[in-house]
């Protein structure tokens, strides 16, 4: 049985495994004894992979089948550290699991959108994860914390998804709130306004928000970069999740 | 002429039967789709034979027990008791209890019927969905006439059948005590399974696991959907057959109480408005089809509506030339338009599209406990309509009739009761339809259709839940009008034996007898309520056990035990029947036979008071909060997974037995009340402690 190599961000850990990555993200959400549940977003990485960070092969080693010959769900190679350590180039797919552990692949895409009209809400998933309110598009954004930043805050890499925020990017003291389902509204909306009046281009909303994301929050897709460059994973449309990935969206959007 | 009408009435039953058949066929012979969505509904079906195989099982010992004593009691001459000495006439005690028997098996029949063609028609319906909305409309519709048109063709036939044979209409009065007490169980049993199985199907598969309504790693989701027809079909039908008939044999026993030539003919005119109510729903079907513009609700009004213009016109035409006084033709009209307003008002409390669901919806953001305060002060207020349309109904009924010097103003409220229930086989067919089109989206979702498939069924699903609401609000407004004139027949029997029933609160008695009826719908409520968490306590145990054990479950690599779960929504609905069988049929014979027949009177008058209140209440409060959920689910104020929704869907947990266990049962328990008081009228007035 070949064994795998994946980059999970929930938490951040590199993992071999022998099970496939639809296998891997169901026994990720769920558990072996399905008792847990919790959603899971992991990026499967090159098998070539090696680097002098991380003990991959001996991880790779441990990888064995268990007796009854049943594959090995997970060795934990490392669980600090990861995303900063891992080339963008070794990273092949993004996954996200539904807490009932339906599992989407996402390919990457060419490049990163455009920046479009209007404020911005980033979810960072990794290595921290604040929602964070913002001026700039994907590509500034990233190029703030991670390449030029104009703060003492720098971060060696990072994964974040954009959030939609609908009306309340162009008018965020009295755009209707549509279905975000965000909490604490009144805080979101102050710090949108903020942005629009004052000299800043990035506003904490929140330091700490619960775990998971709502997928169908996700305005585009998911973006991980570190120093070398910037990889955008773009979520596919609704129409095209519901006609290909039906189960998966029923999931994602409950 | 009577003797034509009433044979005139059993051919027209037939052939309202007849038609059901023949559309019952029609259903079986559309498409029953693939492999997977046949095993789907197998599943449910099964589910649901179980479910009545054990309901039936059981209401045959009640129907057998309580035939026994009623077939004893009216074997002596109770117009002599008391003398010193009672003629024992067998033939009369046999001909009470065959008629006691016969009003429950046509029930049972009339909703074994609906509940048949339901689980047949439910994947037929998602089938034809798949080609158009329209074919998956007219299957589900079409499924839904055979419950309406088979339930007043069996309750026509039976009620022509026993006064020709008797010309009693007190004998009618057992086949409505029959009709009335399996509807009791079946409407009070179906409401506790269907809660039982929706509440800890989805507190278990979304609260705790997190996957989706109707998905089919769920061990509850087929006890579930077996929950709609049991609940929706088989309950509702049977509710609305007892109070169908039972507002007939009440006109029937105050036109029977009149003086004077002309008494005949008013005891049979009931009957008469029902037969009527039989073509006319048969036109208003025909009307019902989904235009261009593709909105089954516009259909099922449309339906309606035509079936009351046609009504109306058969009554005028039968006032003018049958020679009836115009009162009759004014008090029928008045309970008719009465039961469509106050089944519209109730849109009105909970259809998404006005203000007290979007206002529950929207104060959702600030946590359940102003969702719960909120909807319930809005179920409150959607009393007033109702009450209004009751107050009215009654009192234009009465002054008119005792205005024209031919009929009693209290005969002429039991016509107004009639009115408004004649045609029933059309509200019936509109309500049966929404169980059926809930059930063809759980199989389109099960079966794995595609997701037009179910964007479609979903369109019909919400038609039906609206006609759902509507049938609630116009039952137990036509229950309230039907309680009214069964209290005055009540009152007519026992004066009949020469006593004097004074109904004054300034008497103890009667105080005592008020209060001791005005906590029986409350505790009747608790006690219905208290099942469903109970047994849903029990069925959530099971179902995180068939999570625990079998993990492949969640995997979807192996099948849950779905008839474990359907077994014990079962059990445990049948099994918490006794205490509130024993509230209906018992409470009052008790009250009846220690504190004698004002006290009854009085309890009577407390019982319909309460029942009617909390019956709207719960049922309106209980579609408000399901639809201000539904209403955050379409993108409102933040959507599903908000603080809104968080909140909402605890509303709509609360609301699920208000609406589907307690309140639709209560205008059972008041109706079985009211009849039991009345059947046993002689015995009490003969036989009481004080």
């Amino acid at each position: 049985m070949a064994v795998n190599l994946f980059l999970s961000l929930i938490p951040e850990a590199l993992i071999a495994s022998m099970l496939s990555p639809e296998e891997f993200g169901a026994y990720y959400a769920v558990g072996t004894e399905k008792k847990s549940r919790g959603q899971a977003i992991f990026f499967e990485l090159d098998p070539k992979f090696r680097s002098k960070d991380f003990r991959i092969e001996e991880g790779i080693k441990r990888c064995v089948p268990h007796e009854d010959g049943t594959p090995k769900r997970s060795i934990y190679i490392s669980v600090y550290r990861v995303l900063e350590n891992v080339p963008v180039n070794a990273i092949k797919k993004m996954y996200l699991t539904t807490q009932d552990g339906r599992t989407l692949p996402i390919e990457p895409a060419g490049k990163v959108p455009a920046d479009g009209e209007g404020l911005h809400l980033y979810r960072e998933i990794s290595p921290v994860s604040p929602l964070v309110a913002s001026t700039l598009g994907p590509q500034d954004f990233y190029e703030l914390i991670v390449k030029n930043p104009s703060s003492l805050v720098k971060l060696p890499a990072v994964c974040f998804a954009e959030l939609r925020l609908g009306n309340l990017a162009t008018d965020p003291q009295h755009g209707e709130v549509g279905d975000l389902p965000y909490g604490n509204m009144e805080h979101l909306r102050n710090c949108l306004t903020d942005l629009s009046t004052k000299q800043v281009h990035t506003k904490m909303v929140d330091r700490m928000p619960s775990s998971g994301i709502p997928f169908r929050t996700v305005k585009n897709g998911f973006f991980v970069g570190s120093q070398e460059k910037l990889i955008y994973f773009p979520l596919p449309q609704e129409e095209e999740l519901v006609k290909d990935h039906y189960r998966w969206w029923r999931s994602a959007t409950m | 002429m009577t003797q034509t009408w009433l044979i005139f009435g059993i051919l027209s039953g037939f052939v309202s039967v007849g038609v059901a058949l023949f559309i019952y066929f029609w259903v079986m012979r559309q498409d029953a789709g693939s492999e997977r969505a046949q095993e789907v509904a197998r599943w449910i079906r099964e589910g649901a034979a179980s479910y009545l195989k054990r309901l039936y099982t059981a209401l045959t010992l009640v129907a057998v027990v309580l035939g026994f004593v009623i077939g004893i009691v009216f074997s002596f001459d109770l117009t002599q008791l008391g003398s010193g000495s009672v003629d024992i006439s067998p033939t009369n005690g046999l001909i009470m209890a065959g008629a006691f028997i016969f009003g429950a098996l046509c029930s049972a029949i009339a909703g074994y019927l609906g509940m048949a063609v339901a689980v047949q028609a439910n994947v037929r319906s998602a089938v034809a969905v798949s080609d158009t909305l329209n074919k998956g409309f007219r299957v589900a519709f079409y499924a839904g006439a055979v419950m309406g048109l088979a339930m007043v063709g069996l309750a026509v036939v039976g009620m022509c059948v026993i006064f020709i044979l008797t010309g009693n209409p007190e004998v009618v009065l057992g086949f409505s005590f029959g009709a009335s007490t399996l509807a009791l169980l079946a409407k009070a049993g179906g409401g506790i399974y269907t809660k039982t199985a929706d509440i800890a199907a989805d507190l278990v598969g979304k609260i705790e696991v997190g996957i989706p309504e109707d998905d089919p790693r769920n061990p509850a989701v087929v006890a579930d959907n077996v929950g709609d027809n049991v609940g929706d079909v088989a309950g509702m039908g049977a509710d609305i057959f007892d109070s169908y008939v039972a507002s007939t044999v009440a006109a029937m026993l105050l036109g029977a109480a009149m003086t004077g030539g002309d008494s005949l003919k008013y005891t049979v005119f009931p009957l008469i408005l029902c037969t009527l109510g039989i073509y006319a729903s048969l036109i208003g079907i025909q009307f019902v089809r989904v235009g261009k513009n593709g909105k089954p609700g516009a259909a099922l009004n449309f339906g309606t509506i035509f079936t009351c213009v046609a009504f109306t016109g058969m009554v005028v035409g039968l006032v003018l030339i049958g020679g009836y006084d115009l009162s009759v033709l004014w008090s029928t009209l008045i309970g008719l338009t009465a039961g469509v307003v106050i089944g519209n008002t109730t849109e009105f409390f909970t259809s998404e599209e006005f203000k007290p669901v979007q206002e529950t919806a929207k104060v959702s953001n600030s946590g359940a406990a102003i969702t719960i305060i909120t909807g319930f002060s809005y179920g409150l207020l959607s009393i007033f309509p109702s009450i209004i349309g009751i107050v009215i109904a009654t009192l234009v009924s009465y002054y008119i009739s005792e205005a024209s010097g031919v009929i009693t103003g209290i005969y002429g409220i039991g016509i107004s009761a009639v009115g408004m229930l004649a045609v029933s086989g059309m509200i019936v067919s509109a309500d049966a339809y929404g169980p059926i089109v809930d059930n063809a989206r759980g199989i389109a979702e099960m079966a794995g259709m595609e997701h037009e498939v179910i964007k479609r069924a979903d369109v019909l699903d919400s038609a039906g839940n609206t006609a759902k609401a509507i049938t609630k609000g116009f039952s137990i407004s036509a229950a309230a009008l039907t309680v009214l004139a069964l209290f005055a027949a009540y009152a007519e029997v026992i004066e009949a034996r020469g006593l004097t029933l004074e109904i004054s609160l300034r008497n103890p008695l009667v105080t005592a007898g008020v209060l001791l009826g005005a906590m029986t719908p409350p505790i009747f409520s608790a006690l219905t309520m208290l099942s469903v968490t109970h047994n849903a306590f029990d069925m959530i145990e099971e179902i995180r056990r068939q999570f625990r054990e079998d993990p492949g479950i969640l995997a979807g690599t192996s099948l849950p035990d779905y008839t474990r779960c359907v077994s014990m929504a079962a059990q445990g609905a049948l099994s918490s029947l006794v205490l509130p069988a024993f509230l209906a049929v018992g409470l009052p014979l008790l009250v009846g036979f220690l504190l004698g027949p004002e006290a009854l009177g009085g309890f009577l008058g407390g019982a319909i008071f309460t029942g009617v209140i909390f019956a709207l209440l719960m049922a309106n409060a209980g579609g408000l909060w399901d639809n201000a959920k539904k209403f955050i689910e379409t993108g409102q104020y933040g959507g599903v997974g908000s603080n809104a929704h968080k909140a909402s869907v605890v509303g709509d947990t609360v609301g699920d037995p208000f609406k589907d266990t307690a309140g639709p049962s209560l205008n059972t328990l008041i109706t079985v009340m009211s009849l039991v008081s009345s059947l046993f009228a002689p015995v009490i007035a003969a036989f009481h402690l004080f």
